[in-house]
């Protein structure tokens, strides 16, 4: 199970989050990213969160350490 | 299957190669080498909020991160010369064998010989950044040359902790070429409206020094004096070649980042991959196409497919704007702007109309839809 916690100050919009984790992130109409559902199981959102160019995805695993 | 996979360089693309390596689980051993005695940290933060010291924390992950991914981080090791046949590194602390190689070097800040001494910056490291960011006290006059993205940061950095700002640049208008005369004008009356000095057309000839050896002025092409009292070098970077082919030019790679060597790969800064869009050889010194060029450059080592090389993507946040640019900066007939100096779409279009780039300004809500424009087979977000 893992955690997601977005920066939404330091999003730009710039959306590889929602191609490489689609339903985990999504961006909103202001263009910033949300995420729909704070925990997941699905994998891709570490990836998604290394994608990020602004470094505002931070994803902890169960034990609260930032696996990405 | 390589067992040993040695990078050098622990900037973003060797860090994120090795990061890659571990999350595609790769078992061998990783050393990634680095020069710079820092652990691996972020630079787009370096003219912006780190120099105006609102943010000091930039590592790109927690210092134990590293060990717990049983990455050896080797940092303040210069490696001198690499033996391809011998598959050896030469470092300033001893030989390292590898089974793959990734040169992830990077690139320096370009500082003309005639431009050495005390007071004359540039902008490429952590410290670079403190060095600079000490100088940079309210009422001091600084001379930035070059109006780049570096250069334009700095200043608006500079202007916000009450620097007195000229910049300083060959070119008629700041982005001329890459964004284009209109977007060029309004950015420059931008930067005046803010209380930025903009010396356009005119080249540096010498930096002016007192007796006590701190500049007092540069002297500029045209025969003027610029009084100020230090200097930032924003002339651009050249690719850290010199490894493998001895000098400072970009080493060329295929899409996956490897080099005609056999387990020779690069990536990031340095490194030039072929782009089978423009039927050539490209070196983008944006943070996007590191990070995707490293974690190709991480399957490639692997045996798998590099994946598909995205859109390229860079962003500059100045003087209250934040400029989002993708798609590639040349090769545009005629420009279409939406908007004005606050709020701006300037689309880039070819002869034949199709979109080969876009501009931003304060417009994030815009940048996913024009990705998808510019490369149709991304998924819809």
């Amino acid at each position: 199970m893992y955690r997601i916690e977005i920066d939404r100050s330091l999003c730009s919009g710039f959306g590889s989050c929602a191609e490489l984790a689609p339903g985990r992130f999504v961006l909103g109409p202001d263009g910033i990213a949300a995420v729909p559902e704070a925990e997941t199981d699905d994998e891709d959102v570490l990836e998604a969160a290394a994608s990020c160019p602004m470094g505002a995805i931070a994803v902890y695993d169960e034990r609260g350490r930032q696996a990405a | 299957m390589s067992r040993n996979v040695v990078i050098v360089g622990a900037g973003l693309a060797g860090s994120r190669c090795a990061q890659t390596l571990r999350a595609e689980g790769f078992d061998g051993s990783i050393a990634l080498v680095g020069e710079e005695p820092h652990p691996p940290y972020e630079r787009p933060a370096l003219s912006k909020e780190f120099l105006a010291g609102t943010r000091e924390e930039l590592l790109l992950q927690g210092s134990n991160a590293w060990a717990e991914l049983e990455i050896d981080l080797e940092l303040g090791v210069r490696v001198e010369r690499i033996d391809t046949t011998r598959r050896l590194a030469s470092t300033s602390r001893g030989d390292m064998v590898w089974d793959a190689l990734v040169l992830a070097t990077g690139a320096r800040a370009r500082r003309p010989a005639a431009f050495g001494g005390s007071g004359v910056h540039v902008l490429r490291t952590l410290d670079d950044a403190r060095r600079l960011r000490a100088e940079l006290v309210p009422g001091r006059r600084l001379a930035v040359v070059g109006s780049g993205f570096v250069g334009t940061e700095v200043a608006s950095t500079a202007v916000e902790l009450g620097v007195d700002v000229t910049i300083i640049d060959l070119a008629s208008l700041p982005f001329e070429l890459t964004l284009g005369p209109e977007v060029g004008r309004l950015l420059a009356d931008r930067y005046r409206a803010h209380g930025v000095a903009l010396r356009l057309g005119a080249g540096v000839e010498s930096v002016l020094r007192r007796s006590d050896g701190a500049p007092r002025g540069i002297r500029l092409s045209d025969g003027m004096e610029l009084g100020c009292d230090l200097v930032l070098l924003a002339v651009g970077a050249e690719p850290a070649g010199e490894l493998l082919l001895g000098a400072s030019v970009p080493i060329e790679t295929d899409e996956g980042g490897r080099t005609g060597l056999p387990s020779v790969f690069a990536c990031g800064d340095v490194a030039a991959p072929w782009s089978a869009e423009l039927s050539r050889h490209v070196r983008l010194e944006h943070w996007t196409s590191a990070a995707e060029q490293a974690a190709g450059v991480a399957r490639a080592i692997l045996g798998r497919e590099p994946g598909a090389r995205p859109t390229p993507y860079f962003w500059s946040d100045q003087f209250g704007l934040r400029l989002q640019h993708v798609g590639s900066a040349e090769g545009w007939e005629r420009i279409v702007l939406d908007g004005g100096e606050t709020s701006l779409v300037a689309r880039y279009l070819a002869q034949d109309g199709r979109l080969v780039a876009a501009l931003l300004v304060n417009r994030p809500q815009q940048v996913g839809a024009l990705r998808r424009e510019l490369a149709p087979e991304l998924l819809a977000a």
